[in-house]
């Protein structure tokens, strides 16, 4: 048996094991160790340890505790409630304000931190229970939470986009410059949405009673800037000094980890408990991604020198099908994947097996990982099977969970529309990072 | 309860607890990370930069996720795919885990932690340094993490299959498993409950 075919069985029993459910990283390990052996004797061990030491060393990585301490801090500061707060009172005015209010924040959190900054839990909590009192329709909110719940991890700094740059080999920042206008574009198509459809019918929205709007326009404005003052520091910290070259995106990724801790103890929110949380779930949810980081190194230095994704591309390729229908195979492919899988394994583990065959098809590289991470965030929308409906209905048990699957499924369209949007005109990615590091 | 089984739920609370303080105790580790960088960068624009300061960060950061595998085990957080998983009787899932377990986890875990032994070893014995660093560190403090963290997890591995032995016989789970979303959304437990 030929190391291709040995490959193409440890595909094979990669898939069986995996939808049994086991941890995917300790399955990697014994397949690796197991197929390689065969394929290529014992310097298959020199391989365990050569790439899981690379990965210990790969200091971007060290983005990851970083931006999910960060994160953590962030969520318990207050200081987004305090935004929102000043943002209700700005446009009470308005119809549908809420909905604009509640984007405005989600957007400006996720840029400033790399994890969902503001989290589907955290934004239900504070506004679901303003959108009730104000009589929201119940949909449009529900799908207003989720997509600017999950929309902090593809804006970046993004976790994913960091574990994605190694994979890609292109550098974070990159990546970091080319999600920026898809995403703010996706916050912007969500929050017009809400308004026109609040604009065409206002019973969806109602304005605020006056009592909930400003009283003066200067005291509302001085609390505006209270309100922002923080958070453009901490976005000038993170993403400011990355993309402009100050601090590369792990000193970045510090720095803003640095301001968050100084922010919460100037806020006089820094207890014990919430130091001791913070750490220790960063150290949970760091692992549970960069472990399996590390068995997906392994496993891809077995499978590529195996020489199966060589081949499988051959194939593919040699049916000469045009490349952009190819391009939509794989799209179409990640979407159902993203439903049973998480990011991490799709990223980790699939996006390196076409990898190959998208590079020889000469698609940009910068441009085919956003449209990976804007086709993942659907899946943070795609009910019954994404999380964030049930994150929702645990802070507001008063919505129908058919009500908040209906509001997700709106925003998933508008977010198919992003991605064909960012398919069609690939300036949309590229732009940016060609204007900062001219490529 | 039978005594035989409270035995071995003394056992996997045992290992349960051993686990839970690595990961209490390297989680500390980030708050160094960020020092160490926000150090690096204040230095660098108002006197000069670290020689330093790049070395330790990788080194903090990979022994921070490799002794967190245990207690992420422990945990229940390392990523699986269960939509078809969650839909089994208890007793089918513990079957299915206890035979993974046995074929999946302790074959691959156990070569992995006895190879590092003796990479480690080796890096003792030459006084490895990081030649590409103008710091040149020693490189066997993070070398040696690699087969502690794997010796914590081989035996975070026995308290699981434990546990499933336990949810065969009892029809119930001691503890549950999380996904990402879940680990940062759900409040920690206070000390000592693992349920």
């Amino acid at each position: 048996m030929t190391p291709e075919i040995i490959g193409g069985w440890l595909l094979v029993a990669l898939v069986a094991s995996i939808f049994v459910g086991f941890p995917i990283a300790f399955t990697l390990i014994i397949l690796g160790l197991g197929f390689g052996y065969w394929g290529f004797g014992d310097t298959v061990f020199h391989l365990l340890l050569f790439q899981t030491f690379a990965t210990m060393k790969e200091q971007t990585l060290a983005q990851v505790p970083l931006f999910i301490f960060m994160g953590l801090l962030l969520e318990r500061a207050g200081l987004m409630e305090r935004l929102f707060l000043v943002m209700q009172k700005m446009f009470g005015g308005l119809n549908g304000s809420l909905y604009l209010s509640a984007m405005f924040v989600a957007t400006l959190f996720g840029a400033a931190s790399g994890i969902a900054g503001a989290s589907v839990t955290l934004l239900g909590i504070m506004a679901a229970r303003s959108m009730d009192r104000s009589k929201y329709d119940v949909r449009l909110s529900a799908g207003i939470i989720t997509s600017g719940g999950t929309l902090g991890i593809l804006i970046p700094p993004s976790v994913m986009l960091v574990v994605m740059g190694p994979v890609m080999g292109v550098p974070v920042t990159d990546l970091y410059a080319g999600a920026l206008i898809p995403g703010v574009m996706l916050a912007a198509m969500y929050a017009a949405y809400a308004l026109i459809r609040c604009y065409l019918n206002p019973s969806l929205g109602p304005a605020l009673p006056p009592e909930e709007r400003a009283a003066s326009v200067s005291s509302t404005l001085i609390e505006f800037a209270k309100g922002m003052i923080p958070i453009s520091v901490l976005l000038m910290c993170s993403l400011g000094a990355i993309l402009g070259g100050v601090a590369t995106p792990t000193e970045g990724a510090a720095l803003g980890a640095f301001g968050s801790l100084t922010l919460v103890i100037l806020y006089r929110r820094l207890t014990w408990p919430l130091l001791y949380n913070s750490v220790l779930k960063t150290i949970e949810v760091s692992c549970m991604i960069l472990f399996l980081v590390a068995a997906s190194n392994f496993f891809g230095g077995v499978f590529s020198r195996l020489g199966t994704p060589e081949v499988l591309s051959q194939a593919l390729l040699s049916l000469e099908l045009n490349k952009y229908v190819i391009l939509l195979i794989i799209m179409a492919a990640i979407f159902l994947l993203a439903w049973p899988l998480e990011w991490v394994p799709i990223v980790l583990i699939f996006v390196p097996i076409v990898l190959p065959m998208v590079k020889q098809l000469g698609f940009d590289m910068t441009w085919f990982a956003i449209l990976i991470a804007v086709n993942l965030q659907t899946a943070w929308l795609s009910p019954p099977v994404a999380l964030s409906a049930y994150f929702l209905k645990g802070v507001a048990p008063q919505w129908q969970l058919s009500d908040i699957y209906m509001g997700m499924l709106q925003f998933m369209m508008i977010q198919l529309v992003g991605l064909a949007l960012v398919m069609a005109f690939p300036q949309l990615v590229l732009w940016l990072p060609g204007v900062l590091y001219g490529k | 309860m039978s005594i035989e089984s409270g035995r071995v739920v003394r056992v996997i609370r045992g290992i349960d607890a051993i686990s839970d303080w690595s990961g209490r105790i390297a989680c500390w580790l980030v708050l160094p990370l960020i020092f160490v960088m926000t150090w690096e960068i204040a230095n660098r624009y108002l006197i000069k930069p670290t020689y330093w300061a790049f070395d330790l960060s990788y080194m903090l950061y990979g022994a921070l996720f490799m002794l967190g595998a245990a207690y992420t085990l422990h945990r229940g957080s390392h990523i699986r795919t269960d939509f078809l998983y969650q839909k089994w009787p208890v007793k089918v899932q513990a079957w299915v885990d206890a035979f993974c377990y046995l074929v999946l986890f302790f074959p691959g875990i156990a070569i992995f932690f006895w190879l590092s032994v003796d990479w480690a070893l080796l890096s003792w014995q030459r006084q490895e340094k990081a030649m590409a660093s103008a710091w040149m560190p020693p490189l066997y403090p993070l070398k040696s993490v690699l087969p502690v963290a794997l010796a914590l997890l081989l035996l975070q591995g026995m308290a699981e299959f434990l546990k499933c032995v336990h949810a065969i016989r009892t029809g119930a789970w001691l503890t549950k498993q999380r996904s990402i979303e879940e680990a940062l959304a759900d409040e920690l437990p206070s000390e000592g409950n693992t349920k």
